[in-house]
């Protein structure tokens, strides 16, 4: 792989930055390496969490006799395990994503997102997938923890071109019934498709007991939409051209963008998921950054 | 409704370009690949609706600015309502002011012509707001003060006010036709002519024309008489002063002839006449012991001229309430001695026998003695002697019975009569015929008619023809229209040539060659005598002898009379223009030496200081004073400093507009058919009476207005639809 491709796709200001700040599991995750992961496996780690009534059926081993002497009642001493956890991110490869009124498409942009995750996850030693949609999985990347997986990810990464429709809640259901074991599920997608559907499929996989995390991808002109005088514009979808005055409906537009965003938004708060806005505006280093901040604050060791 | 611009209707095809230009933008669009389809689609199914209607409100705002602004300078008018929030609708008119001398009749405190001056500003004042006005003034032509309308009504008032009073005769008929002619194809809905004038029948003698013009334009142009005369009974007038002998030696008496007319209805009694040469203050006067009405009589007063020269000679009656015809002055050229050169066909053997023995008689008709101090001098030659003498020494040439002459005579006679020469004919039994009417008449048109075969019989007393007796139309001979002036009649003729005159559509082989005219006939209506102006001279052609051999004319009292007067005509052929009509161009020929010369010419009553200049021109390689300003009558005085020369001419009236009477009641009713008449006094409103008649609005300014605020709306809407909704 060239040197080019991982410039673009890897940000040394955005792997800089991000470096510091570390890719946290907000949940406890099942890992099969140690690592800075809480591991919902307790009971025979090293670092201890906390006490619990006993209950029957439960292992005698693990009963705190100490505590028992003191107050004459039945505890069980329960242990965390750090654990490696596993990602998995999933792009959005759909034609939407070729929009970019800047010097990057949402789909560049998101690339570009993808790599430094993936960069990052690596390198701390956990295990990271990649996988691009669009109406199905059109490209894998197994999951390794192996940091020299980076160069087949970004390779399938600058090699993909999107060409179809999304149907991103298929995507994700069937994310949710293949992928096992717990982890992280990283959603980077603009999501033009069915709300309701989408958020249908966060729930399942959320159901799994996945974390999962959306970065919605979106260009300034779809925040915007600074359009003026007549303008035909052309679906990527398959929806037929519509020529109006962009200015005239402007206001409408905006509401309905708005309250799309605001029920994902809430949506994803229903179900404990982190909804990121990727403005692809905002460098991406700036995106990242704010946002594991924001996790980091949020995590609890 | 109609429409003053009809052609700029055209413009309401502008209609087609907001639609086209809609069309076109519908072409012309940016085109934007997009995800976010779905929203895009949500608002404009929100929004289509309206939109499509707020586009269709747009386009049809646009359409109806245009149209309504291609009606709009179309101009577009109704003739029924009467008033309307806008005012009135703008005129545009033509004041007619007659300044002809009889509006210079004064009832003592102001003449017609104050009054007219009075209702021009009045008809002025009436004009709605906006309008504009052409000043003309109308007497016998229409002179444009302003030619053409203006929308300075202060200059237009200023214009009136200044105007002066002409004496020219009126004829309302030509200022009429300008008017019209002024406002035909003019672009404004009300259109009006005001005549001011003091409804002299005299001035609409081409009523019939006139009303048939103003029947042809009345449903474009409407036309106001305002008549501003008071009933004027008696005017006195001189209706005409010449001089009566013709010929004006120096320091005799010369006899003028005065008219004298009564235009008005009563008798009038005791009127004194005095004739005055130049400035002097006395002279003959005669006292006119009774006129009756409409009569006219002439007068004889006698004036010396005491020097060389031009000299103005006036006559006046006492002043009456029109001033302008109460004198007239005429200007002659006094002359010290007119030269005439006798050539004598047949000398015959005695004096007494030759040809021109009585004509000699006839023209200096004093003892021999006196023959020196007689201002006509008489030199007689036979024809052989005529190649060897200078003709431009005499002021007149007789050819008695001459025969022939050399082709070189023919040219110097042809050169002498270019300069203003003067040449009398008499034929005879010696003339050769031939050469008179091949050479003379045929080939220089030098004679006014060919000799025909003559009639009669020399040699018997029995038959003969007679001259006529009444209506003598020729100037020479209208001296005989008054019995007592004596009688032609009396003459008998033997035998005489047919005068042949050439045929009316015929033009004359020489272009100095003027009209052939008849100065008397026989009692048979055939010419007895013609004359025909050539170049600046002028030749008279008799039809029988100058002695008695053919007839007995020369022996007859009236033969000195007859050759006097023909030879005051030769001889005054060059002071003819002196007299002009009033109006009439005054044109001159001047001695060579004044070409380039600036003339000061000071006009009748006028001071020094207001002297007009003209150049001296060579026109048709002749050295001439043109001057065209001659509205005031009496004597013009053109005066050329280096070299001295003085040249006097005078200016006259046209004795038919001494006549006040009115426009017959019945022509009045016939005016009223094509045109409203008023006759105006200063207290009438002449407001209210031609706002009754101004029918009609205009509609271009409400509809200018409504684009203004269709095109503001058009704006606003556009703003606010194009709002982000």
């Amino acid at each position: 792989m060239d040197k080019q491709t991982i410039d673009s796709l890897l940000d040394p200001l955005t792997i800089q930055r991000a470096e510091a700040l570390g890719l946290q599991a907000r949940y406890v995750v099942e890992g099969y390496m140690a690592g800075e992961h809480k591991s919902p496996y307790r009971g025979f780690a090293i670092e201890f969490a906390q006490h619990r009534e006993y209950a029957p059926g439960d292992d005698t081993r693990h009963i705190d006799w100490k505590v028992q002497a003191r107050t004459d009642r039945y505890f069980i001493k329960q242990y965390e395990q750090e654990t490696n956890y596993i990602a998995n991110i999933l792009l959005d490869g759909s034609e939407s994503m070729q929009y970019g009124s800047g010097s990057l498409t949402k789909f560049q942009y998101g690339k570009a997102l993808a790599a430094c995750l993936s960069y990052l996850i690596l390198h701390q030693r956990d295990a990271a997938a990649v996988g691009i949609f669009d109406q199905e999985m059109r490209d894998y990347a197994p999951r390794s923890d192996n940091r020299a997986t980076i160069h087949t990810v970004m390779q399938r990464l600058a090699a993909f071109q999107p060409k179809a429709e999304t149907n991103i809640a298929a995507v994700l259901h069937d994310m949710a019934r293949l992928v096992r074991r717990k982890g992280i599920i990283i959603v980077i997608s603009d999501l033009f498709d069915d709300e309701e559907k989408v958020l249908d499929g966060i729930q399942h996989l959320r159901f799994a007991g996945h974390e999962v995390v959306l970065f919605h991808t979106l260009d300034p002109d779809e925040f915007e939409f600074p359009f003026k005088g007549l303008v035909e514009f052309e679906g990527l979808e398959g929806i037929p051209k519509i020529l109006t005055r962009p200015q005239e409906i402007r206001k409408s537009y905006l509401r309905e963008f708005e309250n799309f965003r605001t029920r994902l938004r809430e949506g994803c708060e229903k179900n404990h998921v982190h909804y990121v806005t990727a403005n692809t505006a905002q460098p991406l280093h700036e995106m990242l950054s704010g946002y594991l901040a924001f996790r980091l604050k949020t995590t609890t060791r | 409704m109609s429409f003053l611009n009809p052609l700029l209707l055209v413009g309401a095809a502008a209609v087609a370009v907001p639609i086209i230009i809609h069309l076109l933008n519908r072409r012309k669009f940016q085109r934007v690949v997009w995800g976010a389809m779905r929203f895009i689609k949500a608002s404009v199914d929100q929004n289509q609706r309206r939109m499509r209607i707020e586009d269709l409100i747009l386009l049809a705002l646009r359409c109806l600015i245009l149209i309504l602004l291609a009606l709009a300078l179309a101009r577009p008018a109704m003739k029924t309502s009467t008033t309307d929030v806008f005012g009135q609708t703008k005129v545009t008119g033509v004041l007619l002011i007659d300044n002809s001398f009889s509006m210079g009749v004064s009832d003592g405190a102001e003449t017609r012509f104050d009054k007219a001056r009075k209702a021009a500003e009045q008809a002025i004042d009436a004009l709605p707001a906006g309008s504009s006005t052409a000043v003309l003034l109308a007497s016998d032509l229409a002179q444009g003060l302003i030619p053409e309308p203006t929308f300075d009504l202060n200059l237009a008032r200023k214009t009136v006010r200044e105007a002066k009073l002409s004496d020219r005769a009126s004829d309302l008929a030509p200022a009429i036709q300008k008017a019209i002619e002024t406002l035909k194809g003019r672009a404004a809905l009300r259109k009006e002519v005001y005549l001011i004038t003091d409804g002299q029948a005299v001035g609409w003698r081409q009523l019939g024309d006139i009303q048939k013009l103003l029947e042809q334009t009345k449903a474009e142009i409407k036309s106001h008489i305002l008549l501003v005369g008071a009933k004027e009974e008696g005017n006195l007038g001189i209706s005409g002063l010449a001089v009566a002998g013709g010929l004006t030696p120096v320091n005799r008496p010369i006899r003028f002839e005065v008219q004298l007319t009564n235009f008005g209805k009563e008798e009038a009694k005791n009127i004194r006449v005095t004739l005055a040469v130049g400035s002097e203050p006395s002279g003959d006067e005669i006292m006119v012991p009774l006129l009756r009405p409409g009569e006219t009589i002439g007068v004889s007063l006698f004036g010396k001229l005491r020097a060389e020269g031009f000299h103005a000679v006036t006559a006046r009656i006492p002043d009456d309430h029109l001033l302008a015809d109460n004198k007239r002055t005429v200007v002659c050229r006094a002359i010290r001695e007119a030269r005439v050169l006798l050539v004598d066909g047949e000398p015959g053997a005695e004096p007494r026998d030759s040809e021109t023995f009585i004509l000699g008689h006839a023209l200096v008709p004093v003892a021999p003695i006196d023959r020196d101090n007689y201002f006509i001098k008489t030199t007689t030659i036979t024809a052989s002697e005529m190649a060897g003498t200078r003709l431009d020494d005499f002021d007149a040439i007789i050819l008695a019975n001459v025969p022939d002459f050399p082709e070189a005579t023919v040219k110097a006679l042809e050169q002498y009569l270019k300069q203003g020469g003067g040449l009398m004919v008499f034929p005879g039994a010696k003339v050769n015929a031939g050469f008179y009417n091949d050479v003379l008449f045929t080939r220089h048109a030098m004679l006014p008619a060919a000799l025909g075969i003559p009639e009669g019989n020399a040699d018997q007393e029995e038959k003969f023809s007679t001259l006529q007796t009444r209506n003598y139309e020729h100037p020479v001979t209208a001296l005989w229209n008054n019995p007592g002036a004596g009688t032609l009649a009396s003459a008998r003729f033997f035998r005489t040539f047919k005068l042949e005159p050439a045929a009316a559509n015929q033009k004359p082989a020489s272009a100095d060659a003027g009209p052939a005219r008849v100065v008397l006939r026989y009692a048979d209506g055939a010419p007895a005598i013609m004359e025909r102006a050539w170049g600046l001279g002028r030749v008279f052609l008799f039809s029988s002898t100058a002695d008695t051999a053919w007839n007995d004319l020369p022996v007859r009292p009236a033969f000195l009379v007859l050759v006097q007067r023909v030879l005051g005509s030769l001889v005054q052929r060059q002071d003819e223009g002196l007299n002009v009509p009033v109006g009439q161009e005054f044109t001159r020929q001047v001695s060579p030496d004044l070409v380039g010369r600036d003339a000061q010419i000071t006009a009748p009553s006028q001071s020094a200081a207001t002297r007009e200049l003209r150049r001296v021109e060579l026109l048709n390689g002749t050295p001439t004073l043109r001057f065209a300003a001659t509205d005031i009558g009496g004597a013009y005085e053109a005066t050329v400093n280096d070299p001295p020369a003085v040249i006097r001419f005078a200016a006259q009236p046209d004795p038919r507009e001494s006549d006040l009477a009115e426009l017959a009641a019945e022509d009045k009713e016939k005016l009223k058919t094509v045109a409203q008449v008023y006759d105006w006094s200063p207290t009438i409103s002449l407001r209210e009476l031609v706002e009754k008649e101004r029918v009609g609005t205009e509609f271009w300014l409400p509809m200018a207005l409504l684009v203004l605020a269709l095109a503001a709306l058009e704006t606003w809407l556009a703003q606010w639809f194009s709002r982000a909704k």
